[in-house]
């Protein structure tokens, strides 16, 4: 019963990647945090919300491009993580979601093409103003049950690999958090690059590194 | 406000610009959208002349492209000529002319620097212990205060310039915009290494080894990553966790 109330969370939180909106509930950090608030750990599901925002920084919702679906990656970590109190239960479902997320990508690709077959086009002697509501309105719903089916699968089996896995894991907890930490710099080192590079923008990085360390230690 | 469009058909139009990619498809990409949102407004215009709506319906199924945000400045264009009694041809042309400019613009404003740019600084919140239920709210506000200024501007304009958008979108120097946020998103990218490496949570006091491993990561995302950013990542932490479970690094 939990699978499928976690899949009715990814099913909504899905519609806001493209189709309804785009307000950004689906990004990691906040679906992350409302799946932790709604299984009963706010905690975790932040702390998996975070790793999962740094390696999604340059992943961005633009209408044509085929990106790993993060929302549903997010919702399945915080799920699968949250059946095992261990340490190597956070990274393991950070993979899992990381993975599932190519799923996800995969399942947002296949929905375009078909919703391809079921948009009318203006040469289309079939077109009525009732089919262009229709056709809207059932693509929405369509990508609701999308998710919601990628988020109970992914849950599914995020949970099996976390329960089977966990207690093996080699790392203490804050070790753990490192190493999902690094991952992510991967991603923070890209968007440098996408905003102009280390050469052009040094002057405001090392600003920001500045005003970031000194904030750390005070703060 | 001319007589076809009336203030309830405006915001009708509006509200369904949200959901304007909800069919996106590689054949028309958000076409049925674009005409999903003109619908009360077309029905509203050419309601007595069923040929007249057919027509307009037609016009606006066709391939269109742009970043959903902007949608409403092109929206809010087309219905202006389509209450104009602009002629056909022209409107398609008009629509086929914005489409490119405001996708890449879009996509240049919101997904490469505003959202990046609140995402580092909610990040950077969260690792220096601002409690989470604060740092998600913070990032949700501020990220929608643009979010929706942003489409209300575009849609207003839209609705008020017409044809002449590109000189609207010419003087809101949009493009001045976005190099002042790719220098703010610059400064929340150094804040966020910053407070990762030296908050009590971060790097530093896990240990010397893991923030050199991160700092290298980050050197790694910076020269290659670019072009294959997935596998350089899973590359990344697959070394780090082999090393770690021979004892290498703890």
């Amino acid at each position: 019963m939990e699978l499928l109330y976690i899949g009715l969370l990814g099913g909504l939180l899905a519609l806001d990647t493209t189709s309804v909106g785009q307000f950004m509930f689906s990004r990691p950090l906040v679906a992350g945090a409302i799946t932790g608030w709604v299984l009963g750990d706010l905690s975790l599901g932040l702390t998996i919300g975070v790793v999962l925002e740094t390696y999604m920084l340059v992943s961005f919702p633009s209408g044509g491009a085929r990106f790993p679906d993060g929302t549903t990656a997010t919702v399945v970590a915080v799920a699968a993580a949250s059946v095992v109190p261990s340490a190597g239960a956070l990274p393991l479902a950070v993979g899992a979601g990381l993975l599932w997320g190519q799923v996800g990508g995969w399942s947002v690709t296949t929905l375009r093409k078909l919703n391809g077959r079921l948009v009318p086009e203006s040469s289309d002697p079939s077109v009525t103003v009732h089919r262009v509501t229709l056709v809207q309105l059932s693509s929405v719903l369509l990508d609701f049950l999308r998710g919601v089916i990628v988020t109970v699968v992914g849950a599914g089996l995020g949970r099996l690999v976390v329960s089977a896995l966990a207690d093996s894991w080699p790392l203490a907890e804050a070790p753990s958090l490192g190493l999902l930490v690094v991952g992510g710099a991967v991603s923070v080192g890209i968007l440098l690059h996408d905003l102009g590079g280390f050469r052009k923008r040094r002057v405001l990085f090392v600003a920001g590194l500045a005003l970031g360390i000194i904030g750390a230690r005070f703060l | 406000m001319s007589p076809p469009l009336t203030r309830s058909t405006v915001i009708s139009a509006f509200l369904r610009s949200f959901l304007i990619q909800g069919s996106w498809n590689y054949r028309t990409m958000m076409g049925n959208g674009f005409a999903f949102a003109m619908l009360p407004a077309l029905k509203r215009m050419f309601g007595d002349d069923p040929e007249a709506l057919d027509a307009s319906l037609r016009r606006h199924l066709n391939h269109f492209n742009v970043h959903p945000y902007l949608s409403g400045l092109a929206l809010g264009a087309a219905l202006r000529l389509e209450a104009d009694g602009t002629d056909a041809e022209t409107v398609t042309r008009f629509k086929m002319a914005i489409r490119g400019p405001l996708g890449g613009l879009g996509d240049a404003l919101v997904w490469a620097t505003w959202l990046p740019a609140l995402s580092m600084l909610a990040l950077a919140l969260w690792w220096v212990g601002t409690p989470g239920w604060m740092t998600v709210v913070f990032f949700l506000v501020l990220y929608n205060a643009g979010h929706l200024a942003l489409r209300v501007w575009g849609f207003r304009t839209g609705l008020r310039e017409g044809r002449a958008v590109a000189q609207a979108l010419t003087r809101a120097n949009l493009v001045n915009i976005h190099e002042r946020l790719q220098e703010a998103a610059t400064v929340m990218l150094g804040l966020l290494v910053g407070v990762a490496l030296a908050s009590p949570t971060g790097l530093v006091h896990t240990g010397l080894l893991w923030a050199a491993l991160g700092m290298l990561a980050f050197v790694v995302g910076l020269k290659i990553g670019h072009r294959i950013w997935r596998p350089t990542a899973i590359a990344v932490v697959t070394a780090i966790a082999i090393l770690s479970t021979w004892g290498i690094v703890t």
